[in-house]
């Protein structure tokens, strides 16, 4: 059986998350030491900054599962009172939900972001390297990279940026195509215009002036992305070279006006100007937006876009859920046959068993026969031992998908006498 | 023409019908996915009609009755080589909802012309009227993409400027982009059909005499011709872009596309059988 615990951003404050954290990256073979729980015989643990989960294939009926929980509580140290609010465990078909959701990043704090699917992959590796995983483990965790894969391709989840940065950043995109060799300015030093600067920098702009009332402030952001400082009296000639400017001063009045936008357009010869405005009390006159070629967003418009796409992606979700529950259904039902497959294995072996010996006991006469009739007499006998082990061998993989599979093994492991 | 030629231009044909369908559809169902697979259709159309003029070219007879099937498909050929090559650079696949159909046109008029009949008169048959007729028309067939591109600039632009999410936004290409192409549009559109006018006037001057100036799609090819000049001039020297001059391009292309079109059929003229 399948289970699954841990805490999440949902259910653990952010201390009890960081000591839980903090245990694990103790730890240098945490997979390992899980295996020497009794019952545990494959284990994974994920470690991100919003969960920590061990998944892990257990004997069922056994205290597995309690002893996992305590584990964790002892590596993080928890109190009773955490433990009791904090954790949580899933068996059977909602541990592997749980780790299906955790992987399509339905379960994350933004939902729909990447990252999750390459920490789970991590954690995945970490256990292959150290023999943590098994059979029932590998499928498990290729069928949840499967279905993360899926939701990503087959719903729009990830479609869309739910962040005010990235927001503009994409509309960036949607205005100049790309934004290599763009020039940004950037007007305001403090702590949004550093964000707006990482983030545009990073999408391949590739000049960035730093305009401000306090020069050395400006003079430290722009030397930290290797662009020039320069005051806010220069700002005229700075827009003029510039494609995308972000205001984010304190300033109580417009620090860009109409003219000024209007007077720069003509010298810069009508190039396309993108006006970013993330400044309360607002730092561009908002009339500069109906200028022609020019863009002007400012912080309630990107808002806006984030609201919408958070919805957007909540209405995909619902889509996401169907593929999840599909997947969950399609390794149910393998690992359900996967536990009809031991006594499969022991009834051939059995049957393989009495061929041989009966075969051998009848080496008398059959050393009489020819090479060729010895080889046909082996084939009708195991032909019809085939036959015979056919019905009882698909009966039980086949009830094992409808239903729990262990009254059918009992019954098979009974009637043939396997556990003699 | 060879029967190898009719089956190369056949499977162009076909690709180039599929992919106007997927272009559409992904107009219609908001799916790029859908456009970058008509664009891979419209690839493998291109090459189909690389192969059928390579057989053509091989097969050097078929040239004789230029204007005919050859001119048609090589002209198709031209243009979806010219649309292709902007994927490589700019990734605007959505443009092919006004290029491809463009080919197919080209292609079914080519498929459904008999072989061997030409489409100018045989007493003015020539190099020169070849020359005059390729760059002419992939001149226009140029102005054709500028123009849409910026009808594509002017429906982003209202869409940016709204502030609201679209699918449609997500679909259409950028404004940088569709800038770039209603640029190299106007301007290798402006030096072909510049050429082809050049070598037009050579011949009639030669051949036709004084006949041709009044000629109704003469004066009409010349005011095309001086309406993009002076978009391109304005674009140059003056530095006009983006709304403008899109604004500018579709609405000198409607004006000319209503004037060709009544030229055609309303007026006699010399170049009647184009």
């Amino acid at each position: 059986m399948i289970v699954l615990v841990g805490l999440n951003h949902k259910t653990a404050p952010l201390d009890v998350r960081e000591r839980l954290f903090a245990g694990c990256q103790e730890m240098t073979h945490l997979p390992g030491e899980l295996l020497k729980i009794d019952g545990v015989s494959e284990a994974l643990y994920l470690s991100t900054c919003n969960r920590v989960e061990i998944v892990a294939k257990v004997e069922e009926g056994s205290p597995a599962l309690s002893s996992l929980k305590d584990y964790l509580v002892r590596l993080g140290a928890l109190s009773g009172d955490d433990a009791e609010k904090c954790l949580y465990a899933r068996e059977g078909e909602e541990a592997i939900r749980h780790l299906f959701r955790v992987a399509a990043s339905l379960d994350s704090l933004v939902m729909g972001e990447a990252q999750i699917l390459g920490q789970v992959k991590d954690a995945y590796r970490q256990s292959l390297a150290e023999n943590a995983t098994g059979v029932a483990l590998n499928r498990l965790m290729h069928r949840a990279f499967r279905t993360a894969k899926r939701v990503r391709t087959e719903t729009g989840i990830a479609a869309n940026p739910v962040s005010v940065s990235f927001a503009a950043v994409e509309l960036a995109g949607k205005i100049f195509g790309t934004l290599a060799g763009k020039k940004l300015l950037v007007i305001g030093a403090g702590e949004m215009a550093q964000l707006a600067c990482t983030h545009l920098a990073g999408n391949g702009v590739e000049q960035i002036t730093v305009a401000n009332r306090s020069a050395p402030q400006a003079a430290a952001l722009a030397e930290q992305f290797h662009g020039r400082a320069v005051g806010l009296d220069a700002l005229d000639e700075a827009l003029d070279d510039a494609d995308i400017v972000i205001s984010s001063t304190g300033s109580p009045s417009y620090v860009i006006t109409q003219q000024m936008v209007a007077r720069c357009l003509r010298r810069r010869k009508n190039r396309l100007l993108f006006l970013i405005d993330i400044a309360v009390p607002r730092d561009i006159d908002p009339a500069c937006g109906g200028i022609e070629n020019v863009f002007l967003y400012n912080i309630d418009d990107l808002q806006g876009i984030v609201d919408e796409n958070i919805k957007n992606r909540k209405r995909e979700a619902i889509k996401a859920e169907a593929i999840v529950t599909q997947e969950v259904v399609n390794y149910a039902d393998w690992l359900r046959q996967l536990e009809a497959v031991p006594t499969i294995v022991s009834l051939r072996r059995k049957a393989e068993g009495i061929v041989g010996r009966e075969m051998e006991k009848a080496g008398n006469w059959l050393g009489a026969l020819d090479g060729g009739d010895r080889e046909k007499v082996e084939a009708l006998v195991n032909g019809i031992v085939n036959k015979i082990l056919h019905g009882p061998v698909t009966a039980m993989k086949e009830e094992s998908v409808e239903t729990r599979s262990q009254d059918i093994v009992a019954a098979a492991r009974q009637l043939f006498k396997l556990d003699d | 023409m060879s029967g190898t030629e009719t089956v190369f231009l056949v499977q162009a044909l076909t690709c180039t019908a599929l992919a106007v369908a997927g272009y559409l559809l992904s107009i219609f169902a908001k799916r790029v996915l859908v456009a970058k697979i008509s664009t891979w259709i419209l690839t493998a159309a291109f090459g189909f009609l690389t192969v059928n003029l390579v057989v053509a070219a091989v097969n050097w007879a078929g040239w004789d009755q230029f204007g005919s099937r050859h001119f048609l498909a090589f002209y198709a050929w031209a243009t979806a080589g010219i649309y292709l090559g902007f994927q490589l650079k700019t990734k605007t696949r959505v443009l092919g909802v006004f290029v491809a159909p463009l080919i197919l046109l080209l292609l079914i008029a080519a498929a459904g012309l008999a072989p061997n009949r030409s489409l100018v008169p045989p007493e003015w048959k020539g190099g020169l009227t070849t020359l005059h007729l390729v760059l002419s028309i992939a001149g226009e067939a140029l102005f054709v993409l500028a123009s849409a591109a910026g009808a594509m600039f002017l429906m982003q632009n209202r869409l940016i400027k709204s502030k609201k999410r679209a699918k449609m936004s997500k679909l259409l290409p950028s404004l940088g982009d569709l800038d770039k192409i209603n640029f190299i549009g106007l301007m290798w559109g402006f030096v072909l059909l510049t050429a082809g006018v050049v070598t037009g006037t050579v011949y009639a001057v030669f051949v036709w005499e004084g006949a041709w100036l009044s000629d109704p799609r003469v004066v009409w090819s010349f005011a095309v011709w001086v309406a993009y000049g002076f978009l391109l001039h304005q674009r140059l020297a003056i530095g006009w872009g983006g709304v403008r001059m899109a604004a500018l391009s579709v609405l000198i292309f409607m004006l000319f596309a209503v004037s060709a079109v009544a030229v055609r059929f309303c007026l006699p003229s010399m170049h009647s059988f184009i």
